[in-house]
């Protein structure tokens, strides 16, 4: 009897503190400052492939689908899509009372402008290649016909990275990077004084999403309590982190592990850590010498100790084999693990000898510019020569290592780099990067899966799609993953309320004390 | 003199134009492609590509190197790729931040240099000699992104002081202007502070060994005219050339005590276009500042004239 007493007593406790413990109130108003590391250099969303620009583009505009909370696809601008059974036409039916930034409301005339405007000028206009034409019916439907099956065209259009926001009609025929900034988003665009500070203001127009409760992810119902956000810009780590210590700063990003322990004993300062973020790689080039064979990628993939790289890189990191996050409905850790931080020199010995590894030299390359992947890089060639691999370390400049990873030029065998809105997005967005970085010229397993992944309307055969993909993808070595990487950014605690973690800051929904 | 300054102005044309090819030339040179800089890491080589086109970086070097100089002939320093904006806007824009830096910057120096020279002359061999000349050194050899990081750790951090980054316009009050530049100007100060201080040292010792300095001595002038109207005006002329250097040095250096503070001014200007491989904002900048460091020079050649009447004479 007494512990059901004592049971009903914690319950009765739990309920009056619940019921008398003020809920932190939100208020609306005043000012928020953010330091982060540089400016955006334009707003236009279709060119914009930076986190920089990126994280002011995605307070200011929306999509017709946005990333939810967990990364998947959700309506935003659409209140609905519908795809045809052929996974040929997409309707969308559009959100009544949206309004742009200067009043305007939004119809299927803006989004038809916004799809012609994206095939025209953005960087990835690929992603509309396919369409073979539009139809505007009314001013809420907007519907989009393909000339070929893809069944996963909406969650493309979830993309964070130039995103196909809507824009006012007026802006369909602005060239790139010289658009006149109105959005449908809960902020819009105050100051801005380039390499100084940028300041967004609340979007008094703003019409959120009241089917939904909250916010979620890109998409809900997004609320702007703050009356301005100005972001600051402070490439120097330390000179952020005294903006947030002498309270010139309310949030800062960018922060590093180190610096990060300047916080510690603080009460009124913590660090916001977020995870999922990026995903670290050994990237290992299957066109060129040696690594060409795959046996010796696999002997590769046989000498990683992932621990002993994450204690040397110094990063916020933690372990996951997959090439997706769990809440992921392709994620399939458990498969992934069986190649994941294999440590066994014995076998990688084992393959070379199969390879009839004579010695040669294998190159690693990377780049000064980020002292993680040297690091990494670094402890790779240590283990690479327990297993009697003759690994030769190349430090180069990243502007060299990136164009070398994505061009195949240089005369590498493995690098390593992060990617972050592939694993994030999904399988659809990692076709690119797949084929890209380890310069896979022909692989029959992956292009036969990718086939389906893209033309299968049933969820259940795409997934096994994508478990074919990363299965070969990583039995064959193409790329070794080390680690998942997060983010750190710091923080007023008794100034700043309602910050959650995310890939992108978000301002809305948060407010001042 | 005005010959001898339409003769300086003349010859700054051809130093400009080689000037002019050697940056383009340098900047081809550098490793990495801006069409990946504006892409992104993970874009996928046909968004390289697209860019590369949109930017024209796909025609041939020679081509771009005549459009650019054809442009130049017209008084069109370009447009910069990442800012979308003209070279000239941008550098116009970020102007007074640079200036008034390295002007505050310099009104420290000069008197600071050149009276801890005076003095650690004046008193060779002396403790205050010593003193002033291993401050020098620490002044020359501290590098001014560690010293820029230390000071904001003292003087915002800890005691409060001064705010540890960003600009304040002058046209916002003078005291926002001022505090957010102080703590910058002294830090790019040091290091000039310490070569003029050792330059100015030196001249001084070998004036003051001269005949006419024993002679004033002799005929009774005090100490203080000795020094400051005898021995110091005949120290004017390396340290006007110095003062020359030290101008382009400050200019030079603001590049990256900008960066540590987070002053939007043309230092980060050039570091933003180097790092995002912006060629015509990095070339039109260099070139900018290859023809202030010109007239620099040419002014610094009128002020010989001006305090050395054998240079005016001559």
């Amino acid at each position: 009897m007494r512990p059901r007493i004592s049971g009903f007593l914690l319950l009765l406790s739990v309920a009056v503190t619940a019921c008398f413990t003020p809920a932190q109130a939100q208020t609306k108003g005043g000012a928020l400052v953010y330091s982060t590391v540089a400016g955006p250099a334009s707003l236009d969303p279709y060119m914009a492939g930076s986190l920089i620009e990126l994280e002011v583009i995605h307070e200011i505009f929306e999509a017709l689908v946005e990333m939810d909370e967990n990364y998947n696809t959700r309506p935003m601008l659409a209140s609905k899509v519908e795809t045809s059974n052929d996974a040929k036409t997409f309707t969308f039916t559009l959100r009544k009372g949206v309004k742009f930034s200067n009043g305007q409301d939004m119809t299927s005339a803006d989004v038809l402008a916004s799809f012609e405007r994206f095939a025209k000028v953005s960087t990835n206009a690929s992603l509309l290649a396919d369409v073979e034409k539009y139809e505007t019916p009314d001013p809420l439907t907007f519907i989009v016909h393909l000339k070929n099956t893809n069944a996963v065209f909406v969650d493309l259009l979830k993309s964070s990275t130039y995103p196909l926001a809507i824009l006012p009609a007026s802006q369909k025929d602005k060239p790139a990077r010289d658009i006149e900034v109105i959005g449908t988003g809960p902020f819009k665009l105050g100051e801005w004084q380039k390499d100084s500070h940028l300041i967004l203001l609340r979007n008094d127009a703003y019409t959120p999403d009241e089917s939904a409760d909250k916010p979620d992810g890109f998409a809900g119902k997004k609320t702007a309590y703050l009356d301005s956000v100005r972001y600051n810009f402070i490439p120097e780590a330390n000179a952020r982190l005294a903006a947030l210590q002498t309270r010139k700063s309310d949030v800062i990003g960018d922060l590093t592990l180190d610096l990060a322990k300047r916080l510690d004993g603080s009460p009124e300062l913590s660090a916001l850590k977020t995870f999922p973020y990026c995903q670290q790689y050994f990237v290992v080039h299957s066109s060129n010498g040696l690594t060409a064979n795959p046996l010796i990628r696999q002997a590769i993939r046989e000498s990683v100790n992932v621990d002993d790289i994450l204690a040397a890189s110094g990063i916020l990191s933690q372990r996951n084999p997959s090439m997706l996050y769990s809440a992921s409905p392709y994620y399939a850790g458990d498969m992934a693990a069986t190649y994941y931080d294999r440590k066994n020199p014995e076998k990688a010995k084992e393959l070379l000898k199969q390879a009839g590894y004579k010695g040669e030299k294998l190159i690693l390359q990377t780049n000064s510019n980020y002292p993680y992947m040297r690091d990494s890089i670094l402890v790779l060639a240590e283990q690479l020569k327990d297993s009697g691999i003759n690994a030769d370390v190349q430090v180069i400049d990243w502007m060299s290592n990136s164009n070398n990873l994505q061009r195949g030029t240089g005369n590498w065998n493995v690098s390593t780099t992060s990617f972050c809105s592939p694993p994030l997005l999904g399988p659809p967005q990692w076709k690119s990067t797949v084929y890209t970085f380890p310069h896979i010229e022909k692989d029959a397993v992956i292009d036969a899966a990718f086939d389906n992944l893209f033309k299968s309307a049933d969820q259940q055969t795409r997934k096994t799609a994508w478990f074919t993909i990363e299965k070969q993808f990583l039995d064959q070595a193409y790329m070794i993953k080390v680690a998942d990487t997060g983010s750190l950014r710091g923080y007023n605690n008794t100034r700043v309320a309602g910050l959650r973690p995310y890939f992108y800051l978000r301002f809305w929904n948060v407010w001042l004390k | 003199m005005l010959r001898g300054v339409i003769y300086r102005l003349l010859q700054a044309i051809p130093v400009i134009m080689i000037f002019a090819v050697l940056v383009f030339l340098l900047l081809q040179l550098l490793p990495g492609d801006p069409a990946v800089a504006i892409a992104g890491s993970e874009a996928t080589p046909e968004a390289v590509d697209r860019i590369r086109q949109q930017l024209g970086l796909d025609r041939p070097l020679l081509e771009q190197l005549l459009n650019w100089f054809s442009r130049l002939a017209h008084g069109d320093f370009g447009k910069s790729l990442i800012l979308n904006q003209s070279v000239v806007s941008a550098v116009v824009e970020r102007l007074p931040v640079t200036l008034s830096l390295s002007f505050l910057s310099l009104l420290i120096t000069l008197p600071a240099g050149i009276s801890l020279g005076v003095l650690a002359a004046y008193w060779r061999n002396t403790w205050l000699d010593s003193t002033v000349m291993v401050t020098a050194l620490l002044g020359v050899s501290m590098p001014s992104f560690w010293l820029g990081i230390l000071s904001v750790i003292l003087f915002s951090v800890t005691l409060g002081w001064l705010p540890p980054a960003g600009y304040s316009p002058i046209s916002q009050g003078l005291w926002p202007w001022f505090s957010a530049l102080i703590q910058p100007a002294i830090v790019l100060a040091l290091f000039q502070i310490g070569f003029l201080a050792r330059i100015t040292r030196s001249a001084m010792l070998d004036v003051l060994d001269q005949d006419f300095i024993r002679t004033a001595r002799a005929k009774g002038v005090d100490e203080w005219h000795t020094i400051t109207k005898h021995a110091f005006r005949n120290t004017l002329i390396p340290v006007v050339t110095v003062t020359g250097i030290i101008i382009s040095l400050l200019i030079g250096g603001s590049v990256v005590v900008e960066q540590v503070f987070a002053l939007p001014g043309i230092g980060r200007l050039v570091v933003q276009g180097i790092l995002a491989r912006d060629y015509p904002l990095v070339q039109g900048t260099m070139l900018i500042f290859g023809f202030s460091f010109v007239l620099i020079n040419i002014l610094v050649d009128i002020l010989y004239m001006l305090v050395d009447p054998r240079v005016r004479f001559g």
